[in-house]
C-alpha cells in the first residue's frame, strides 16, 4: 500500500530515529534543576523518574504553544499521516506500539477506499491547523491541492465500487443502498 | 447541517470476537471521556465563541468526534458480533443483552447510561476550550487503557488513531485558548 505516497511532501519515514521513545517534556525539569541550584537537581530527578512511564510521558506538552501563523516545517506524506492519525511529526507520540499499523488492504476496493481514506483525512487535518492559522498561505495552498487529490481518489473508487456520497448515486436500481455499509466486515 | 460520508474515517476490520474488550471500549461510546459526550459538548459550546476561529474549531472538531462515535460503534458491532449467550454470560454482557439484544446503547462500562450531564458547559469561553482540552487529555488516558488490556492489532489499530487525534485536538484547543489569552492581555494591557 505503498504505491500512493504523496511525494510532493516527500519526506523519509525515519520517525522512529527522530523521536526515539523521547520523553522531551522531561528535560524541562532538567533545566529548572541546573538553572536554579545544583541541590535541587537531585529532587528533579528523582520527581522526573517518578514521572516516567506514566501519564505525561505520553504528549509533547511542550510542543504544544501557539506558534503565531508560522508554517509547521515538517509533515508526514499522506499514508504515513492517515496510519498515525496525526500528519505533524513535531506532535505524533506512540504509546505501547512500537510502530503504527499499515493498513493492509485485501483487494482493490479496499485499496481505492484507503486511498479514499488518506487523502481526507490529510484534508481535514489541514482544515483543522487552518483554523487556528487561517493567514498560513502554503498550508492552504497545500488545503487545495489535497481537496481536489480527494476528490479525484473519490471519483475513482465511486467509478468502480458505487456512491460514498449520496449525490453520486445515478443508476438503476438505486445504488446508495448496496452493501457494503461502513461498519460490516464480512 | 450534515451530510453522511458511507465510510469511516479510520477502517475497522476486526477478525476475533471480544467481548470483555467490547464491555470497557463501550465507555469510549457513551462514558464520560467517550465521543459521543465530546461531540455534544464541542457543538453545544460553538455558540458562544468570541470570534470566527473559534466557531470554526468546535464545528469541525465536533463534526470530527461523531465521525469517531461511528469507528467506535463500529468496533463494538464487530466485537459483539455472533456473540452466543454463555459468551455474554461471561464478559457481563447478559444485562445488555436483557435489556437491549443485540442493539448498541450508549454506557459507560460499568453499564451506567449516558447522560448529558458529562458535557462540560458554562457560559465562559475560556473555561469551555479548558474543559475541551481536559476531555481530550481523558480520552487520551481512557484509549490508553483500552490498549493496555489488548493485545489484537484490530483492535489496537484504530484505538491508536483515535488516540492520536485526542493529542491533535488538544493542541488546537490550546492554540485557541492562547490565543484569546493573548488578545484578552493585549487589552487589559
Amino acid at each position: 500500500m505503498n504505491n500512493y505516497f504523496n511525494d510532493k511532501m516527500d519526506l523519509p519515514d525515519n520517525f522512529n530515529s527522530m523521536y526515539p521513545n523521547s520523553f522531551s517534556n522531561l528535560n524541562s525539569f532538567g533545566n529548572i534543576g541546573k538553572q536554579d541550584n545544583y541541590v535541587n537537581k537531585n529532587i528533579d530527578m528523582k520527581l522526573a523518574n517518578k514521572l516516567k512511564g506514566q501519564a505525561g510521558d505520553n504528549m509533547k506538552f511542550n510542543m504544544c504553544n501557539y506558534n503565531g501563523d508560522t508554517t509547521p516545517n515538517q509533515l508526514y506524506d499522506v499514508y504515513n499521516g492517515f496510519i498515525r492519525g496525526n500528519m505533524f511529526p513535531s506532535l505524533f507520540n506512540q504509546y505501547k506500539l512500537n510502530r503504527p499499523y499499515d493498513i493492509k488492504p485485501m483487494n482493490e476496493q479496499a485499496e481505492l477506499l484507503t486511498k479514499v481514506d488518506a487523502y481526507c483525512f490529510a484534508a481535514h487535518e489541514v482544515n483543522l491547523y487552518l483554523d487556528t492559522h487561517p493567514y498560513d498561505r502554503d498550508m492552504i495552498n497545500l488545503f487545495k491541492e489535497l481537496s481536489n487529490d480527494s476528490n479525484i481518489a473519490v471519483k475513482e473508487y465511486e467509478n468502480k465500487y458505487g456512491p460514498l456520497f449520496v449525490d453520486s448515486s445515478e443508476t438503476y436500481p438505486w445504488a446508495w443502498n448496496e452493501s457494503p455499509w461502513p461498519w460490516e466486515n464480512d | 447541517m450534515w451530510k453522511y460520508e458511507k465510510k469511516l474515517q479510520y477502517p475497522v476490520n476486526i477478525k476475533n470476537r471480544d467481548l470483555n474488550m467490547a464491555k470497557c471500549i463501550l465507555t469510549q461510546y457513551g462514558g464520560p471521556a467517550g465521543e459521543l459526550a465530546a461531540a455534544w459538548q464541542y457543538l453545544d459550546q460553538r455558540y458562544i465563541m468570541p470570534d470566527d476561529r473559534g466557531k470554526a474549531l468546535l464545528t469541525d472538531i465536533g463534526t470530527e468526534e461523531l465521525a469517531h462515535v461511528e469507528i467506535i460503534s463500529a468496533m463494538l458491532y464487530q466485537l459483539m458480533k455472533g456473540a452466543t449467550k454463555e459468551e455474554l454470560k461471561r464478559a457481563g454482557l447478559d444485562s445488555h443483552y436483557a435489556q437491549f439484544g443485540k442493539d448498541l446503547f450508549p454506557s459507560d462500562a460499568f453499564g451506567n447510561p449516558f447522560t448529558m450531564t458529562y458535557i462540560k458547559v458554562s457560559g465562559d469561553y475560556i473555561a469551555d476550550i479548558e474543559s475541551d482540552m481536559g476531555a481530550e487529555q481523558r480520552a487520551r488516558a481512557t484509549y490508553e487503557h483500552l490498549m493496555d488490556l489488548t493485545d489484537d492489532p484490530d483492535i489496537l489499530g484504530p484505538l491508536s488513531f483515535l488516540r492520536q487525534r485526542e493529542i491533535i485536538h488538544y493542541q488546537r484547543f490550546k492554540e485557541l485558548r492562547d490565543y484569546y489569552l493573548e488578545a484578552k492581555n493585549k487589552v487589559n494591557g
